[in-house]
């Protein structure tokens, strides 16, 4: 679902590469978890899969589409829940959600199912509302969830979407993405929480500095590093060092 | 269109929940109209019907002082004080008076004018019978010039002192042309032996065929207008007041950006260009109906505090299609400003100081036509300008579409160059 090969990124103004020759690739149908330290490149990777960033070099191709030329087509399959909230923060969640849909060119009675439905199943029915400013940390990250979740995106990418929730949040949340994997759908995921990244991901790719350090099963990785956790393996192949 | 028709209602959504800003958005510009209206209205009139006290000093008493006087009373403008206390003015203390700036202006009439002036008109009766072979002598003597004197407070606006100096002019030479008149009757009359009976010759009465008329030129003859403060101040504060949805817009634009609700519409399939549109015409239909406020005010609210109600023109269509332009141009700029900067702190300073830059130099607080020749080429460069002259081409010279389309084409254009400079920033941002 997901091949990159020899992507390049350095920011204007920045000094250093944020991505220097990244190549990985996932197969289709599995929860794959995009793993490493701070910094390490994977907010930049998925911002240019989405074709908010450009990248300088290399190719990317999402469910059989190439990137450099099949973008509007990738848009409309793929789902991505930005690191950071992005939604109007003085709208209510269902105004918000309202708008979202109907760029999504979702027609109105539809639409307004389903905002219901995924309401209900993140637990936001009763906020639905409120602004989005006056919800709390795990009730924003929800609702940005469902954001993306509206036009039935076939491959679903979320970039840490667990981070600064409460245990009932993100069970909540990986139950959800369990569940949605096993209607058929595609999961990308980024994670510092290499626990539940390996409870949930088939598959998981380490980088760090913008390159890839390793990819396979967690289970594979474990064995290979003699380890006993996912996380063991990661402090092995990056370090101890601080990032950023 | 249902991507615009949703972002139309989406912006409605934001807009509408910063209730303080949208009041501020409307009321402070109708507060400003009409104050700007009201304190403008002074100087505006200021040649057209304030009156100036006037200290006339008459140490003549004759006949001559008595017509001067009561010609200038005839002119509205004027207003005569020979009193103060029920003592006649004396010269000094109206020369203190107005060095102290009391009063603006004295008129000195120094004893003898009048005489001096019927010993002139005597010599010329004189001389005319004795060219046309009459007998007869009336008394004449040598001629003492003497001089009205006349003290302006230095503060006086020269066009003020050029308008009294006129008067001043046009009341000598009648007086003089009906003394001298009068003289010749009385002449003639010696000649023939016939007595009294002979009424004076009306020279004002006579002198009537030929007199000076002001008319409006602009079509049709319905609009006959002089500007005034509130045919200049409401439409003028309407369009700065209109420009001021740039705050909004920027301060959306750069708020969207910052919360990161931009980066969710841009991961949407299809072209930013809908959604752009969908803005655009919320804030067009938003500007045009705050201009229409304000418009409105001018017309229902100035004159209830006794100010000239705003006059139209007779091209409402033409009024509509203008004020969309110039809606769309402030939009334009908005979107230019928003995307310009990366902070609210940046652009609000900048874009509301650069408005009221924009509307100065425009023409916004002072007509245009004031401005030296210089300026009025630097007026050009303001949007405001082809704003304001679109509108007087509508309200004060009558016209419709076919008189106000050049400007809507020039501010069209400063939209194209604001919408092509927020793609270029908006573009680099991406890399
Ligand atoms: N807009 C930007 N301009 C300049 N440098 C940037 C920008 N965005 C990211 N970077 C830099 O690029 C590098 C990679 O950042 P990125 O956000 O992709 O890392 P990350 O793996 O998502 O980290 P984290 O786990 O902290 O989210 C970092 O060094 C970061 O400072
Ligand atoms: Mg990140």
């Amino acid at each position: 679902m997901l091949e990159i090969s020899h992507l390049h990124k350095t920011y204007r103004n920045a000094a250093e590469p944020s991505l220097s020759g990244l190549s990985l690739s996932f197969g289709k149908n599995i929860i794959a978890g995009l793993l490493g330290p701070n910094g390490a490149g994977k907010t930049t990777t998925i911002s240019i899969i989405c074709g908010l960033v450009k990248a300088d070099s290399g190719s990317v191709k999402v469910l059989g589409y190439d990137l450099a030329t099949g973008l509007e087509e990738i848009k409309k399959l793929i789902g991505v829940v930005p690191q950071s909230i992005a939604l109007y923060p003085t709208l209510t969640a269902v105004e918000n959600l309202e708008y979202i849909g109907k760029l999504y060119g979702i027609g109105s009675r539809e639409l307004k199912e389903k905002i219901r439905l995924y309401l209900h199943a993140f637990g936001l029915e009763k906020s639905a509302h409120k602004a989005i400013r006056h919800y709390s940390g795990g009730m924003k990250r929800r609702a940005n969830i469902i954001a993306s979740l509206l036009h039935a995106p076939e491959l679903l990418i979320l970039d840490e979407p667990t981070a600064g929730v409460d245990v009932q949040s993100r069970n909540m949340i990986l139950a959800f993405l369990q569940d949605y994997h096993r209607q058929g759908h595609s999961i990308i995921y980024t994670s510092h929480l290499l626990e539940e990244a390996q409870q949930l991901c088939h598959e998981v790719a380490i980088i760090d500095h913008g390159q890839l350090v390793v990819k396979g099963k967690p289970s594979n990785l474990m064995t290979e590093n003699s380890a006993t956790s996912l996380e063991q393996v990661f402090l092995h192949l990056t370090g101890y060092s601080l990032r950023d | 269109m249902r991507k615009i028709a949703a972002t139309v209602l989406n912006e409605f959504r934001l807009f509408r929940k910063d209730l303080a800003g949208v009041a501020l958005l409307f009321l402070m510009p109708l507060a400003l109209t009409i104050i700007m209206a009201l304190i403008q209205d002074a100087p505006f009139r200021e040649y057209q019907d304030i009156r100036f006290d006037i200290l006339w000093v008459d140490n003549d008493k004759g006949k001559m002082a008595l017509q001067m006087g009561e010609g200038l009373e005839e002119i509205k403008q004027f207003r005569l004080v020979r009193e103060l206390d029920g003592k006649p003015v004396e010269a000094g203390q109206a020369r203190a008076l107005v060095q102290k700036g009391e009063y603006k202006i004295a008129i000195i009439l120094p004893d003898g004018v009048s005489a001096e002036v019927v010993n002139s008109a005597n010599q010329v009766a004189n001389e005319m019978g004795q060219r046309m072979g009459a007998a007869g002598k009336l008394p004449q003597r040598e001629s003492r010039p003497a001089n009205l004197e006349i003290y302006f407070d230095p503060v006086t606006k020269q066009a003020m002192k050029l308008s009294l100096l006129n008067a001043l002019d046009k009341q000598l030479t009648k007086v003089q042309a009906e003394i001298i008149l009068a003289r010749l009757e009385e002449k003639m009359k010696g000649e023939k032996g016939d007595s009294a009976g002979v009424e004076p010759i009306d020279l004002q009465a006579k002198m009537r065929a030929v007199t000076i008329k002001e008319l409006s030129a602009a079509p049709e003859n319905k609009i006959n207008l002089n500007t005034n403060s509130v045919q200049h101040n409401v439409p003028a504060w309407a369009i700065f007041g209109l420009f001021f949805i740039i705050i909004p817009i920027a301060g959306n634009s750069i708020r969207e950006r910052e919360d990161g609700s931009l980066m969710r519409i841009r991961m949407i399939p299809g072209s930013y260009f809908s959604i752009l549109t969908g803005k655009l015409s919320f804030y067009v239909l938003l500007g045009t109906l705050q201009f229409f406020i304000m418009l409105a005010a001018g017309l229902l609210i100035l004159p209830r505090f006794g100010l000239p109600s705003l006059q139209m023109g007779s091209a409402p269509l033409a009024l509509l299609v203008t004020a969309l332009v110039i809606a769309m141009t402030a939009t334009a700029y908005g979107v230019c400003v928003g995307s310009l900067f990366q902070t609210p702190n940046q652009a609000l300073p900048f874009g509301a100081i650069s408005i009221v830059i924009l509307s100065a130099v425009g023409g916004i607080w002072v007509p245009v036509e004031i401005l030296p020749a210089g300026l009025q080429q630097v007026a050009k460069l303001s949007p405001l300008y082809w704003a304001l002259d679109a509108i007087n081409g509508i309200f004060l010279r009558g016209g419709g579409l076919q008189a106000v389309w050049p400007n809507l084409i020039v501010l069209f254009g400063f939209g194209a160059v604001f919408i092509a400079i927020a793609g270029w920033t908006e573009t680099a941002r991406k890399k």
